[in-house]
């Protein structure tokens, strides 16, 4: 590939220019989250030492945004398998979202060494003020629920995530310097078991950092919740950035309604899709109303909390829902970037509303420091993430069917 | 937009219908099957064997409403047995249809045109054949109407809190739909067998069917947005459907049936069901009508990739299954899936295993995929397969009961099994009927993805 | 159609049958667009367009672009969802309030199946016989069946009526326009 048509599809100096706010406001971020530490926290029984806020506030943090990075790789590899025009377009701004997992390997050390008994009850129950029964269950679950084995766990799914985004980043960038035609079916190859490694990994994974906090409930949607969710967070992160990129130089002269069109319909289906596993749960366990299922669901749908549960299924579903039914509204970037960024801020407070209330036993409580934790890491996220954006084209130049998806009145 | 690789789009990809057809030939190779060419003798044949197993059915259940559900091996703790497996096993089948239809049709995949008309009729056969389970199953099917809510002297209502009544909701919205849908598609083709026919009986009853379509494009315009609009609403109908089939379980307690994964498992094992029974049935079709032409190697191809990614998920919900199973610490739960694995059942479960989890696994590669013989019969083992995931489901979940006072073992009768070969009669005979007597492929819609459909605008 | 062959030529009547318009036929689907924009452009607005399978351009070039389909399919999708709510709220809630394994009377969350099936039902109704109603369907007679080769239409011709009603319509003129448009024949379609 010449350098001529890398320049052209350069990425644009904002990206750049953008790098280095979001550092700043990250590390103030961080730094706040860190003077956190040495606050008291909560009020009564519910008071928790800084360094505990520190760490569960953390995990939340932490939870999103390898969400999107890995809801990157995983669209990454849908798009290597059902192929199509908006597939090629948001491609490299999935590579750069996939190429933060590094970044999230090193956010998680902390965590991994010193976080563990601040957040888990199956680590620490008499932290916990365990209940005799909950030790019991947790010391039937010691096989599985365990801090090396968790750990272990932990690190082989970021060695899976990081040896698929490393082996498709590295072909896609051998793509652009040769277009061999062979490379894509190289990538599409390894992407269809790789989309099985993805969900088994991000199922498990979902089990490891999030389902344990309650050490005696489990759910087997859990799983698909995540995936669904996960891929819904880095598809509107995408679509904000696509936005983004199509008001400048040269993605304004690549990207069309058609793409955003396309875009926004796979939007629609993947808040379909969640709204379908999140309902589907919540269903099944109101029904049975099983004592160890039902107390995870009372602990979010009473007081405060259960305001926020109504939220999600408005703010979550059914308005995007509604809006996303419009045509007009897909063809139009702005539009649709608009609806992608409130379905962001919902995928947070779904996680909020999935992970908090366990701390606090179901009380209506959240600490200042559960804002500042995903503002701290996304900054840093984002600025990692701008600049993986600017070391390749923003489209992949080599792959042969880039021309199709480019044209006016081409394929979908 | 200059492109220096402009050389080289290629396409690997075999087309969706053979170069060389036109307009005229597509017509009339696909009317002629109805309208001229001699009924084969392997229709007679098949359709005969069809027809006399269609006769154990009316005898099974002339049989079932004189004596009552005693005839079958239903007992306690097994108080749900094999009809409800084969009415899950016929709806699953019935879903490949209309999800053909109606999702291939809103992601624009032109494939879906010469397999559509085909697997939405295997569709209404597959959810007719399921509906006479849960009906005979009452015990007094007579009163079936009071599953419907209406005004009656009784003064009662039906329980909305029960999945049950969601299942009469679904499968009866469901059964309508789609047949809506089929007919709507048909409706052209009704105006071209109207218009082909030689036969005035033919001419006659095949015009009253084209409702007096006549190809006009304002009708044409308004018809393709009422057909888009269906699709619309059938694709989240056709993944509700097995949803509320699998509430049928899991709303209620008992271990092995109360799992938050039974959506998407149950809906992703409907699909996969669904097009093994298509590819089961289209290989022998197109081989002896030569619709080779037609139904091609791509579509073949495609539909076992559509397999391999849904017995994919299928796995997932075994190993989920599997998996909390062990982890929910839970006795009943453990247990539940101890006794499924090495209980007197083990062997279901692990033929299950077989059919379902490995033996998909060979299409991942193209050599199983394009060889159609073996492609057969991996589609028969899926078909047993998902046949034995109902019964393991249904079967080893009851037959260990909370109290080991109330447990036992289930044993199949001669009418359950007779049962289920009159269903598969009477599916293979409307089947037989469907492709005598109605265009199995959508002659208009082929129209449409010839070459020769392309308008050509002058450079403006 | 059979009929057709027992039709005589229009001269040997007594009384003309009323005309009901022109039709010109072709035998691909570039040129039946080309003629019915140049029809629309000659300023005929009651034309249509006759092919074996939709053609988005062909009813674009009569001058057809919106249907009020999707309107009446949501209104019967929302007639259909409150329908159902309603009715599941009424009998449970209210008409025939019963504790079920203590669920409240007023279950929405197990209202929510059968709200969507009514929604889908009533909304595929509105779909279809919205369709047929717009369309004038079942119509078993209409004149363009009387014109020769007709029969083609649902095979591999295509057709373009300008209707007798139309304002501009002059039976010498409109059929020397028609002979420009680059058809195979034009012929006369009686009612």
């Amino acid at each position: 590939m010449s350098t001529a048509v890398e320049k052209t599809f350069a990425a644009p100096p904002e990206v750049a220019r953008l790098q280095r706010p979001a550092l700043i406001v990250g590390a103030v971020f961080l730094l706040l989250l860190v003077a956190g530490i040495f606050l008291p926290h909560g009020t009564g029984q519910n008071q928790v030492p800084g360094i505990t806020q520190f760490f569960r506030s953390y995990l939340l943090g932490f939870v999103f945004w390898t969400g999107v990075s890995v809801g990157c790789l995983g669209l990454l590899m849908l798009q290597h398998n059902i192929r199509g025009a908006w597939g090629m377009v948001i491609r490299r701004v999935l590579e750069a979202g996939t190429r933060t997992l590094p970044l999230m390997l090193v956010l998680f050390l902390p965590l991994a060494i010193f976080g563990l008994p601040h957040i888990y009850e199956w680590v620490n129950p008499q932290g916990f003020h365990a209940t005799e029964r909950s030790i019991e269950i947790i010391n039937s679950k010691r096989g599985y629920l365990n801090v090396p084995f968790f750990l272990i766990r932990s690190f082989i799914y970021f060695a899976l995530w990081i040896g698929l985004m490393y082996v498709l980043n590295l072909w896609s960038r051998e793509q652009d310097r040769t277009s061999e035609h062979g490379l894509i079916k190289k990538m599409q190859r390894v992407s269809g078991p790789g989309l099985g490694i993805f969900i088994l990994s991000v199922t498990f994974a979902s089990i490891d950092w999030v389902m344990s906090l309650e050490p005696e409930w489990f759910s087997t949607i859990f799983g698909l919740l995540f995936v669904a969710g996960w891929n819904l967070s880095a598809f509107s992160f995408v679509i904000v950035v696509m936005f983004w990129l199509s008001e400048r130089r040269p993605m304004n002269e690549v990207l069309l309604p058609r793409h955003f069109h396309d875009l926004g319909k796979l939007l629609l289906a993947f808040v379909m899709l969640w709204a379908y596993f999140a309902f589907s749960q919540y269903l099944i366990i109101w029904a049975g109303n099983l004592p160890e299922e039902i107390k995870w669901y009372l602990y979010r749908t009473r007081g405060g909390w259960g305001w926020v549960g109504i939220l999600l299924p408005i703010l979550h579903f059914a308005i995007p829902f509604l809006m996303l039914l419009s045509r007009d509204l897909k063809r139009n970037a702005s539009k649709l970037a608009a609806v992608a960024l409130a379905i962001l801020v919902m995928r947070f407070i779904d996680l909020v509303w999935i992970i908090v209330p366990e701390f606090h036993k179901g009380a209506f409580a959240m600490s200042w420091m559960d804002v500042v934790s995903p503002v701290a890491i996304g900054g840093l996220w984002l600025a990692y993430f701008a600049w993986q954006l600017q070391q390749r084209p923003l489209v992949p130049t080599g792959d042969s069917r880039l021309a199709e998806a480019m044209e006016e009145h081409g394929g979908h | 937009m200059e492109h220096p690789h402009q050389e080289e789009r290629v396409h690997a990809t075999e087309p969706v219908v053979e170069p060389g057809y036109t307009f005229s030939s597509v017509t009339d190779k696909i009317s002629s099957i109805v309208l001229r060419r001699r009924t084969p003798l392997w229709w007679f044949a098949g359709f005969a064997v069809a027809f006399v197993l269609a006769q154990v059915l009316l005898l099974s259940i002339t049989y079932l409403v004189f004596t009552g559900i005693g005839i079958f091996g239903t007992n306690v703790p097994v108080g749900w047995a094999m009809p409800i497996i084969n009415f899950v096993w016929w709806i699953g089948i019935g879903h490949a249809g209309t999800l053909i239809s109606a999702i291939l049709l809103l992601l624009r995949q032109e494939w879906r045109t010469s397999i559509n008309r085909f697997a939405e009729a295997m569709t209404l056969f597959a959810v007719a054949c399921a509906g006479i389970y849960p009906v005979f199953h009452l015990g007094r099917p007579w009163l079936a109407y009071w599953l419907f809510p209406y005004p009656n002297t009784m003064n009662i209502w039906p329980q909305f809190r029960s999945p049950l009544m969601w299942d009469v909701f679904a499968v009866s919205t469901y059964g309508t739909v789609s047949a809506l849908f089929w007919f709507i598609g048909l409706i052209p083709d009704f105006a071209t067998l109207r218009d082909r026919a030689r036969s005035r009986p033919f001419q006659w009853i095949y015009g009253m069917l084209a409702m007096g379509w006549r190809g006009s494009a304002r009708h044409w315009a308004r018809y393709e947005m009422a057909y888009l609009l269906l699709a619309g609403l059938a694709t989240p109908l056709v993944l509700s459907v097995h949803t509320i089939v699998s509430f049928d379980f899991a709303i209620g307690i008992i271990p092995g049936w109360h799992a938050t994964i039974f959506p998407p498992y149950f809906v992703a094992g409907a699909i996969y069901a669904g097009f093994a029974m298509v590819l089961l049935l289209t290989i022998p079709l197109r081989k002896l009508y030569g619709l080779e032409g037609f139904i091609t190697d791509r579509h073949i191809d495609n539909m076992a990739k559509v397999m391999l990614a849904t017995g994919l998920i299928v796995l997932y919900g075994y190993m989920m299954e599997a998996f909390f199973g062990y982890y929910s610490a839970n006795q009943y739960e453990s247990y539940m899936i101890h006794n499924r694995q090495f209980g007197p059942y083990w062997y279901y479960y692990w033929a299950l295993i077989f059919c379902n989890g490995f033996t998909p696994q060979l299409l991942w590669f193209k050599f199983f995929r394009k060889n159609t013989v073996i492609l057969w019969f991996i589609a028969v083992v899926v078909s047993i397969g998902m046949w034995l995931e109902r019964f393991v489901i249904v079967i080893t979940s009851l037959h260990r009961d909370f109290l080991p006072s109330s447990w036992g073992m289930y044993q199949p009768t001669i009418w359950d099994w007779s049962m289920f070969l009159g269903t598969l009669g009477l599916f293979f005979s409307l089947l037989f009927l469907f492709i005598r007597f109605l265009p199995m492929i959508s002659i208009f819609e082929m129209r449409t993805i010839l070459p020769q459909a392309e308008i050509e605008e002058e450079a403006a | 159609m059979s009929e057709v062959k027992d039709l005589k030529p229009r001269e040997d009547r007594l009384v003309k049958p009323p005309l009901y318009g022109l039709m010109a036929s072709f035998d691909n689907p570039t040129d039946v667009v080309a003629a019915a924009r140049e029809a629309y452009d000659a300023g005929y607005r009651k034309i249509n367009g006759y092919s074996p399978y939709p053609i988005e351009e062909l009813s674009e070039a009569i001058g057809f672009h919106r249907t009020r389909l999707p309107i009446i399919v949501l209104i019967g999708g929302i007639v259909g969802g409150l329908s159902g709510y309603l009715m599941q709220y009424w009998v449970a809630a209210v008409n025939y309030p019963i504790n079920v394994g203590g669920k409240p009377l007023h279950s929405w969350p197990a209202f929510m199946p059968i709200t969507f099936e009514m929604t889908v039902l009533f909304a595929a109704f509105a779909a279809v016989f919205g369709m047929l109603a717009l369309n004038g369907l079942p119509m078993p007679y209409h004149p363009v069946f009387n014109a020769p080769s007709f029969d083609l239409a649902s095979r591999d011709h295509f057709f373009l009526v300008i209707e007798a009603k139309d304002p501009k319509f002059d039976y010498e003129e409109t059929l020397r326009f028609m002979n420009t448009l680059n058809a195979n024949e034009v012929v006369d379609v009686e009612v």
